[in-house]
């Protein structure tokens, strides 16, 4: 790891202090990120750069401002931070705002960065994105065009320097593989899109493998119809089953719970979820895409239950909303507020396959659109498109219908779980069935 | 904070950039400054600057395109960059020399005070009036949150066909959360307003305006029933209800969709797409609109641009690169997030012209149905054309009244299927005040939507209630 970082965000955190700060914490992130797009038989696009930036944070008597530039030279991070420093008297003051003390953080290896990303060469990582493109259209004959099959990677650097003492750093690394074929079966396009994500290219998945199940879905999707109105047992399928947890860790966000933004505000104790429903975030699970050894204000990442045997354990805070709540800081801090280090359910038992067989009739749901959730009520709605599943076996592929329901009365209904969770995020999860919801067709 | 590159750097970036052979060279310097004051809590709770800065360079050859940035803008990394840029091209083809002449851009800002002028002071006012407001509204109101964002973007692009302009652009966004109370039943009500313009903006609509219709909403969705779920008459609202247009047409007409064949509207130029009451526009040059541009991120001025004219397909929105390769011109549409980001086609303010009934005429036809007042967003799928919206404010509609609210629901559809089921198109085109934010391929860009209400004969409701 070079020097740089770590002395940028000294001197940032120095120049805050001079400009009239209490105390300051300045983190550099240095981002060296390659990327290309392949249609068909080239390359369409590459990019690379490496890109930084810093985020200070300021305190002047408990009024926080934040600056986030990616202006570095001296000259002009002195004028920047001065500006921030200045912008922090609009601020009210705030007791409870603050820097954390530093904690002494765990040295273990989180493996998390594999030098193979690097070391890879570019025509191996062109070679992997044109073998996607030629296996979409090898799989079926329907296949005739795609949304681009991708690859990128990146190697992040991360220094963070606060004036109460903490210094630290890491670094990291991520590999994604994507394809999105478009199946054409004479009166309708279908797209489906499917990728993978590790710490480095030795851990990937092959090209090929993630091309052939892109390619499945879209074709398997062909001949889709509009279901019936109607409530029925709804299986998310893993991607899918994530989208809805990513709702549910708004809900169990220390942020969001501090201004009663959460349907689960005050409810610490009570049963939430079914027997089925256990969530952790752990930041320091080996491999895992969201790990890291302390978060955004230094703290040391760690495990935390949120809901055990679907009661509700603990919110994740960061310092403040912590403060706030008269609890402790998990380490999740992120951007500013509280965000996920590896957010999951834990996995139950079988594949995504084994589940539909556990299922007389329902619908299993591979993709949505929309963003409707009222974390105030718990209110959830998504456009969807799936199979309907009948006698344990997938029908015939539905679209073009809406599922709903309310998180707090899903999260108590889910009454089965697959093992099919892989941590290729920092929010994931297994298949899971909720036992009934809403279905709008015709 | 504010320099420039030199032009002889700039001619000499674009130079090294094509040394490989490449077509066409872009140099995408910006310089960009952001405040976002926050309160919560009845104060100021936050202050954030935000400082964008750096050159993109991009190399295109036929279809392929390179692209390299730095936020370092020492020449050594910025004639990084430009290699980087330059790999996409494998002919190695020599050197070649450019030189750039600077043009004018028309200017479609309200001039005023801009964000990189206003004091501190001015932001705070605008919050805490707002929050006052919105707390008088209603006993019942439990907490205010409220969001002021502005932003000075500044731009300057050069190509190596010789064309060098800079744009300035203001943005400002006032935005006001209200939660209500009632039984231990929570709900909340989202309303903001702005546009690229000075705060002068906000003598006129006033935060505490802003702040009484969040108020108004949230206290709306206090009595909200559970949202039908099933096929029925919509009735979509003026403003707001543009998102509609954004998502079930808009995105499908973008030219990269259309020249790579994946969008349901390839090569369909001339023919019907819809009922002969549908026209859509998208207009980049609407005075001081959110969406508005006086050029793209090419440097091709913003347009106005007929789309779908009385239900005929006539033309798609298009960028420098999907033009060329099209055969026809760009349309100034070619828009990106910031300098990290490669230039694709994007929407600005997209509108259907107003129609000749009166609104509550076109409500008074619906027996039993949905009437979304505003949308607070959307999303498409552009192959098939499904796409949904989720409902901010919504109305039962019973023989031809607006009856009982209706809690948050999304809304389905198809898009060329919708289209062909507009029956009628009320007189009262609003462009919606909203704060829209429109994603494509993980890039953010502002953009504007426009409605007069309008009635589609079916649609899917996706509620809870089965009847």
């Amino acid at each position: 790891m070079s020097a740089e970082p770590l002395e940028l965000a000294r001197y940032a955190v120095a120049l805050a202090a001079s400009a009239g700060a209490r105390e300051a914490e300045a983190t550099v992130v240095v981002s060296d990120t390659f990327g290309i797009e392949a249609r068909a038989q080239q390359i369409v696009t590459l990019q690379q750069s490496v890109g930084r930036s810093l985020v200070l944070r300021a305190f002047v008597d408990g009024r926080k401002a934040t600056l986030a530039t990616t202006e570095l030279s001296r000259a002009g991070l002195a004028e920047l931070v001065a500006r921030c420093v200045e912008a922090a008297h609009s601020v009210e003051p705030d007791p409870l705002g603050g820097l954390p003390q530093p904690q002494p953080v765990q040295n273990g290896d989180l493996q998390i960065f594999d030098g193979d990303v690097r070391a890879r060469s570019e025509e191996e990582k062109i070679a992997a994105a044109l073998t996607m493109e030629r296996e979409l259209r090898a799989y079926d004959a329907r296949i005739d065009n795609s949304n681009g099959s991708r690859v990128a990677d990146a190697v992040n650097e991360v220094a963070l320097v606060n004036s109460l003492g903490f210094e630290g750093s890491y670094r990291s690394s991520s590999v994604s593989f994507s394809a999105s074929p478009v199946a054409n079966d004479g009166s309708e396009k279908r797209t489906a899109h499917f990728g993978a994500s590790r710490h480095g290219y030795g851990a990937m998945p092959a090209a090929s493998e993630i091309a052939r199940v892109a390619a499945r879905r879209a074709v398997e999707m062909c001949g889709a119809r509009k279901p019936r109105t109607t409530t029925l047992p709804v299986i998310f399928e893993r991607d899918v089953a994530a989208v809805l947890l990513g709702d549910l860790f708004a809900a169990c966000s220390g942020a969001n719970v501090a201004i009663e933004n959460s349907f689960l505000a005050g409810r610490i104790g009570e049963r939430i979820g079914s027997e089925q429903v256990t969530i952790v975030d752990d930041g320091l699970l080996p491999g895992g895409m969201g790990s890291s050894p302390f978060d955004a204000e230094g703290v040391p990442t760690r495990r935390t239950t949120v809901f055990e045997r679907g009661v509700l354990r603990s919110f994740l805070f960061d310092t403040y909303h912590a403060r706030k709540l008269g609890a402790q800081s998990t380490g999740n801090a992120a951007g500013g507020t509280v965000g996920p280090n590896n957010f999951y359910l834990l996995p139950g038992t079988g594949s995504l396959e084994e589940l539909v067989a556990r299922t007389p009739r329902g619908i299993v749901v591979y993709d949505i659109i929309g963003f409707a959730t009222e974390h105030v009520t718990g209110t959830w709605s998504r456009g969807a498109a799936g199979f309907m599943v009948e006698d344990g076996r997938i029908a015939y592929p539905v679209d073009g219908f809406t599922i709903a329901g309310n998180l707090r009365d899903m999260l108590a209904a889910i009454d089965d779980v697959a093992a099919d969770i892989i941590y290729e995020s920092a929010i994931v999860s297994p298949s899971f069935r909720v036992a009934e919801m809403t279905v709008s067709g015709t | 904070m504010l320099e420039d590159l030199p032009r002889p750097l700039i001619e000499r970036l674009l130079a090294v950039a094509l040394e490989r052979g490449g077509e066409h060279a872009e140099l995408f310097h910006e310089q960009r400054l952001t405040h976002a004051l926050r309160l919560q809590e009845g104060r100021i709770h936050e202050a954030g600057v935000n400082v964008t800065r750096g050159v993109g360079i991009r190399v295109r050859v036929g279809d392929q395109q390179g692209y390299g940035y730095s936020d370092d803008l020492s020449e050594a990394s910025l004639e990084r960059a430009a290699r980087v840029a330059g790999k996409i091209a494998r002919s190695g083809s020599g050197v070649r020399a450019v030189s750039v002449n600077e043009r004018p851009v028309a200017s479609v800002y309200v001039n005023g005070a801009w964000g990189d002028t206003v004091a501190m002071a001015r932001r705070v006012e605008l919050l805490t009036r707002a929050d006052a407001a919105a707390r008088r509204a209603d006993p019942r109101i439990r907490a205010v949150n409220g969001s002021l964002v502005d932003e000075v973007q500044n731009v300057l692009i050069a190509t190596s066909d010789g064309l060098l302009v800079r744009d300035r652009r203001p943005l400002v966004s006032l935005t006001v959360q209200v939660v209500t109370e009632r039984n231990g039943e929570r709900t909340h009500g989202y309303y903001g307003d702005g546009g690229r313009r000075g705060f002068e903006f906000y003598d006129r609509v006033t935060p505490e305006s802003i702040a009484s219709e969040a108020a108004r909403i949230a206290l709306v969705n206090l009595e909200a029933v559970e949202a039908p779920a099933g096929e029925m008459p919509v009735v979509v609202g003026p403003g707001g209800g543009g998102v509609l247009l954004h998502e079930a047409v808009g995105h499908g007409l973008e030219a990269d969709f259309n020249r790579q064949g994946v969008s349901l509207y390839s090569g369909r130029v001339g023919e019907r797409v819809a009922s002969d009451l549908v026209t859509i526009y998208d207009d980049g040059n609407l005075t001081g609109e959110r969406g508005s541009i006086a050029m793209d991120d090419e440097g091709t001025p913003g347009q106005h641009k007929v789309l779908v004219e009385r239900g005929i397909l006539r033309g798609y929105m298009q960028d420098a690169l999907n033009a060329e390769l099209m055969h026809t011109h760009s349309t100034g549409s070619g828009r990106r997030q910031s300098f990290r980001h490669l230039p694709q086609p994007r929407m600005t303010n997209t509108y259907m012209p107003a129609g000749e009934l009166q609104p509550d005429e076109v409500i008074r036809g619906v027996q039993r149905g949905f009437y979304a007042k505003s949308f607070s967003g959307g999303q498409v799928e552009i192959s098939k054309g499904d796409f949904v919206f989720m409902v901010g404010e919504g109305y039962l509609i019973e023989d031809g009244r607006l009856t009982a609210p209706v809690k948050g629901a999304t809304l389905i559809g198809n898009g060329p299927q919708i289209m062909t089921r507009v029956r009628a198109v009320g007189s009262d085109l609003k462009l919606a005040s909203g704060s829209y934010t429109c994603g494509k391929g993980g890039q953010l860009v502002p953009v504007g939507v426009g409605l007069p209400t309008l009635l589609i004969a079916s649609m899917t409701v996706g509620g809870s209630r089965v009847r």
